[in-house]
């Protein structure tokens, strides 16, 4: 088992990608928290108190806030404010969102975008430049 | 130009040059006839003048027979006479000269002594055997007759008063008299000769008589019709003419030309003569004394304006008659025209609406001819089109009722790709990411058997994220939902650079170079999401096809309101056939240096949708086994600066 690196919450409706990602990032040392609706996530992260955070945008099943919404939610919040985001997402194109759209603290106050799908190395790398930013 | 105009020009071009055809024809023959009808008339005026002149000379000859035959007249001639029988005698003529109305009337000796005189100052003792009538009855003891000149000594002492008639026309001193002489014969002997005349200088009785007679004295526009004279020499003595102030134009002359054919060659001469103020179709005749000599002229003339309007009635009517008859034949001939010309306007008119469309109308022409059978054969044909118009028609709605369900159709199909791309999207993640994980050596030590297998996973999986990408992309322009938003790029930073970067692992997997030689401020005015989509296919084309080791080149250069850019690879390239349909949907290069290499057959189609959209081209140039390019242009560069 690798050094501890830090901590991450992971939020995706997907069970199977949270696996895989909480499976790659313990790999490399990372202690890693999930939750699969965007509300839990929040909570989660509240709790948690992580290091980073990565959300998805759309989030399957019941009615609810979305990955946007939860951002900024988190960006208000007192806890979690200075807690960075990546933004995972498959649906870019679907929502017409164009490809430029760069982190934003109002409307949409994250650290990063990912497209999916997306290979461990990039993954990695994006983690351990915004950590690096952090300081 | 319309039928029935053509008809009527036709017709009219025939009747015209008919008419004056005919109408020269009769002019002419009107004319002909007239001239030689007038010129056969005037000349029997003038022998009627003739017959009336000699008539009156004949009239004279008889009334000198009879007193010829009187005893008072024979005793007067007695050798044994006194004077006292010549005066009674002399009383007793000049009542007889005075009844005659003549002028002179003398007794002469046989010799032509003049032995009494009826006439003031009754002068006698003078010779006038030179006389031409009475040297002939001295000659041949017979009646004689004539038209005789007398001089001025003999007018002198032929009575008083002639000498005055005589000078007050012309002033010309001498006269011209119509007369007789006859024998006065005793026991057969001849013993006197009885002698008498008429002057005609001056005189009007006789040209008057010869104008009543031959012309009834007519009057035509206030002109009379005939006129007569009787000439001296050249010179008009006697006549009916009259100048300008109404008198008879007595003392005036003929005209050279008359007066050299008349007088010195003897010929009659006919034709037009302008007499006074008017002209007369005219003739002179040549008036000799007993010798035979040329002494004067007999003239008659007709006005000639009667014939002129004669003629020209003639004319009119005639001219009337042909084109009336003419206005009759063309009336027929245009209302039968019409008869024909009509239906066929009728029939040209439905043809016209026919070409137009309307295909409902029908010809109205009721005819057992030709025109009728036209007529009905149209209308059928008509009737034969409008109901393959409405077969048309009906096919056509099919055929759009079909092709609207097939849109329907391929939107309902490509929402359902789309969709389940999408979904395709989550599941396909985590696989990667769980392979690369593993792949990758995060989760221990790798074999070379493992990797290989695990390549060929990771490979699957990459032709997988390929057709998602695409089959959204191809969702997207089926759907409509294309549609460039341009805006100013720059090309570099903001399209070639991200996708580079999305390509790097495959271009040093494939140990590819890519030689960038774009400008470093090159900005084009496109829709950068859409151009990233472009350079992502070819440039994932370049790296999958392209030659191990090779090199990729981006060239671009701006001219004028246009971009051309490419992307250039070195490799197996393209062969012709196959580049026509490089960039249809759905096709793929049959080569066997492709096989193992998999495409949706979609990239280059959804490139050509991007830059047609973008009102560009898009083509490739290869050389077999060599290399290829993939070029294309963007226009309206310059729209950047407005739209910006």
């Amino acid at each position: 088992m690798p050094e501890k690196k830090g901590t991450i919450v992971v939020v995706d409706d997907d069970v199977q990608l949270v696996e895989s990602v909480t499976t790659l990032l313990e790999s490399v040392g990372y202690e890693v928290f999930s939750a699969y609706r965007a509300e839990k996530g929040f909570d989660l992260a509240k709790e948690k108190q992580p290091d980073l955070i990565l959300l998805d945008v759309m989030f399957a099943g019941p009615p609810g806030p979305d990955g946007f919404e939860i951002s900024r939610r988190m960006n208000k919040d007192e806890v979690l404010k200075d807690t960075p985001v990546i933004m995972l997402s498959g649906v870019k194109k679907v929502l017409e969102l164009g490809y430029d759209v760069t982190p934003d603290d109002d409307f949409m106050p994250v650290e990063a975008f990912i497209d999916k799908p997306v290979k461990p190395e990039k993954l990695l790398t994006t983690i351990d430049e915004v950590l690096e930013a952090q300081g | 130009m319309k039928l029935q105009t053509k008809f009527n020009l036709g017709i009219v071009v025939v009747f015209v040059v008919l008419a004056a055809s005919i109408g020269a024809l009769s002019i002419h023959y009107v004319n002909t006839n007239t001239i030689r009808e007038a010129k056969d008339r005037v000349s029997i005026y003038t022998r009627a003048a003739w017959e009336i002149h000699d008539g009156k000379i004949a009239q004279i000859e008889a009334a000198l027979e009879v007193l010829a035959r009187t005893q008072t007249v024979k005793e007067a001639l007695q050798p044994s006479g006194d004077g006292r029988e010549l005066l009674q005698v002399r009383e007793e003529l000049e009542r007889v000269r005075q009844e005659q109305e003549m002028d002179v009337l003398n007794l002469l000796a046989p010799d032509g002594t003049v032995l009494l005189r009826t006439r003031y100052p009754y002068a006698t003792g003078d010779n006038l055997a030179d006389d031409p009538i009475v040297q002939q009855v001295i000659a041949e003891q017979e009646n004689s007759t004539g038209n005789i000149i007398l001089s001025r000594d003999r007018l002198d002492v032929a009575g008083e008063g002639l000498m005055e008639r005589v000078l007050a026309i012309g002033q010309v001193p001498q006269g011209m008299f119509a007369g007789a002489a006859v024998p006065v014969v005793q026991d057969g002997e001849m013993v006197g000769i009885l002698q008498m005349g008429t002057l005609l200088n001056g005189a009007v009785e006789e040209v008057d008589r010869i104008r009543d007679a031959v012309f009834a004295n007519e009057t035509y526009n206030g002109k009379p019709v005939g006129t007569a004279t009787i000439f001296m020499g050249d010179l008009r003595i006697s006549t009916n003419v009259l100048d300008n102030q109404g008198r008879r134009a007595v003392g005036t002359r003929v005209s050279d030309e008359v007066a050299e054919q008349v007088l010195e060659d003897g010929e009659p001469w006919t034709g037009r003569a302008y007499v006074v103020d008017t002209w007369y179709l005219s003739q002179y005749d040549p008036i000799r004394d007993p010798n035979g000599d040329i002494i004067g002229m007999l003239y008659v003339g007709e006005l000639e304006q009667r014939y002129l309007d004669l003629r020209r009635q003639a004319v009119v009517m005639f001219l009337s008659v042909v084109l009336g008859g003419m206005l009759v034949a063309f009336l027929t001939f245009y209302f039968l025209t019409r008869g024909v010309v009509r239906p066929i306007r009728k029939l040209s008119h439905a043809t016209h609406l026919l070409s137009e469309g309307e295909l409902a109308y029908r010809v109205d022409v009721e005819r057992s001819d030709e025109l009728g059978e036209l007529a009905s054969s149209f209308n059928k044909m008509a009737e034969r089109l409008g109901e393959q118009r409405r077969e048309i028609e009906q096919n056509q709605r099919r055929l759009k009722e079909l092709n609207d369900e097939l849109r329907t159709t391929n939107r309902n199909y490509m929402e359902m790709l789309g969709f389940v791309s999408h979904e395709l999207k989550n599941p396909l993640s985590s696989a990667m990411m769980s392979l690369h994980t593993v792949k990758d050596g995060y989760l221990g030590e790798v074999t070379d058997a493992q990797e290989k297998s695990l390549d060929s996973v990771a490979r699957s999986l990459d032709y997988f994220q390929e057709m998602i990408k695409n089959y959204l992309d191809l969702s997207r322009l089926e759907k409509g939902e294309l549609e460039a938003h341009r805006q100013s790029v720059h090309l570099r930073s903001q399209v070639v650079e991200p996708v580079l970067e999305g390509l790097s692992k495959s271009l040093e997997e494939r140990n590819m170079e890519v030689v960038d030689n774009l400008p470093d401020d090159l900005e084009v005015y496109a829709d950068s999401d859409l151009l990233r989509v472009v350079y992502d296919n070819l440039l994932s084309n370049a790296i999958k096809y392209g030659d191990e080791g090779g090199i990729v080149e981006l060239d671009g250069h701006l001219e004028d309101d246009r971009v051309t850019l490419s992307v250039y690879n070195e490799g197996q390239g393209i062969p012709p056939e196959q580049m026509p349909r490089l960039f249809k949907k759905f096709s793929r290069l049959d080569s066997p240096e492709h096989a193992k290499e998999k495409g949706t057959g979609l990239g280059l189609f959804i490139c050509r949708e991007i830059i047609e959209e973008h009102g560009g081209r898009i083509w490739a140039d290869s050389e077999e086994g060599e290399w290829v390019r993939f070029s294309f242009t963007l226009p309206d560069q310059s729209r950047r600066s407005n739209n910006a």
